[in-house]
């Protein structure tokens, strides 16, 4: 019980902070524009879903170690990411605004949302 | 949040003729350029990998065992896999963009790069990327690059 608390709890967090970068933050969704901004390196962090099949989470984390970008495995599918980010259902999500140092994470983010699985990248 | 399609770092092809292939990034083009308004770098790749030479082969037989053939082109950043490794070979004055345009100068680029790559593999100091030379048994270039880089 007091584990599944747990994960419930830092799953708050996570949820909160990608509601605050998906409202005022810069990321992009999905494979193809995650791998291009790992190139470019303008990623700052990755978020992969669960559902996520397993040669493609181990190639984007083989780009995130070479870029040396962080990767959040998010306990959960596409669906739930977008809505615990505040939006759904998406079809394409952009937000430009730049954020940094919130006082909790600077983010500014690229998620990518390939329905229905979920790679965010965090610029 | 570390750029790393530099030059020397090694790459395996994933599309095109030359799919599975090993190669070496020579020069990047992050920007792209007018023709190619994409990231995109000139590699220098072998075509055709040295055979496995044995103990019982003649000097004249583990010679040509030993040869490479080279391939120059100018690939996407899409159709690249990067690896974490890379081959200290100085390419940078016999590859060049100019070179590709004519076949000639392709064909001479193409040698110049031969020799050196034949030359590094026999003398073969880098341990790690002694595998540079190993060929990928083609499945799927993707698939395949992966298993085979972890």
């Amino acid at each position: 019980m007091v584990a599944a608390k747990k994960t419930e709890e830092t799953h708050e967090s996570i949820n909160n902070r990608l509601a605050l970068v998906m409202k005022s933050g810069k990321y992009t969704l999905g494979y193809k524009t995650v791998l291009k901004s790992l190139r470019s390196s303008k990623g700052k962090l990755i978020i992969i879903a669960n559902n996520c099949p397993p040669l493609r989470k181990s190639e984007i984390e083989y780009y995130a170690m070479l870029c040396i970008v962080g990767v959040h495995h998010y306990n959960g599918k596409l669906q739930k990411q977008l809505e615990a980010a505040g939006t759904f259902p998406p079809s394409f999500l952009h937000s430009f605004l730049c954020r940094l140092g919130l006082g909790v994470i600077c983010f500014s983010k690229s998620l990518k949302s390939y329905i229905p699985r979920i790679q965010i990248c965090i610029e | 949040m570390v750029k790393f399609l530099k030059s020397n770092k090694a790459v395996i092809v994933l599309q095109g003729r030359y799919a599975g292939r090993k190669a070496v990034i020579v020069r990047s083009f992050d920007d792209g350029t007018r023709d190619r308004p994409y990231g995109h770098c000139l590699v220098a790749g072998i075509k055709k990998y040295p055979s496995k030479v044995i103990r019982k082969d003649s000097a004249k037989k583990t010679a040509k065992k030993s040869r490479v053939k080279c391939f120059v082109k100018l690939v996407n950043y899409q159709h690249l896999m990067p690896t974490r490794y890379t081959l200290d070979v100085d390419l940078k004055d016999v590859v060049t963009v100019d070179a590709l345009q004519t076949k000639d100068k392709k064909v001479a680029a193409c040698k110049a790069t031969k020799e050196r790559f034949e030359e590094r593999f026999k003398t073969g100091k880098n341990r790690e990327s002694e595998s540079f030379w190993i060929r990928i048994t083609r499945l799927h270039a993707r698939e395949v690059s992966l298993a085979f880089l972890l």
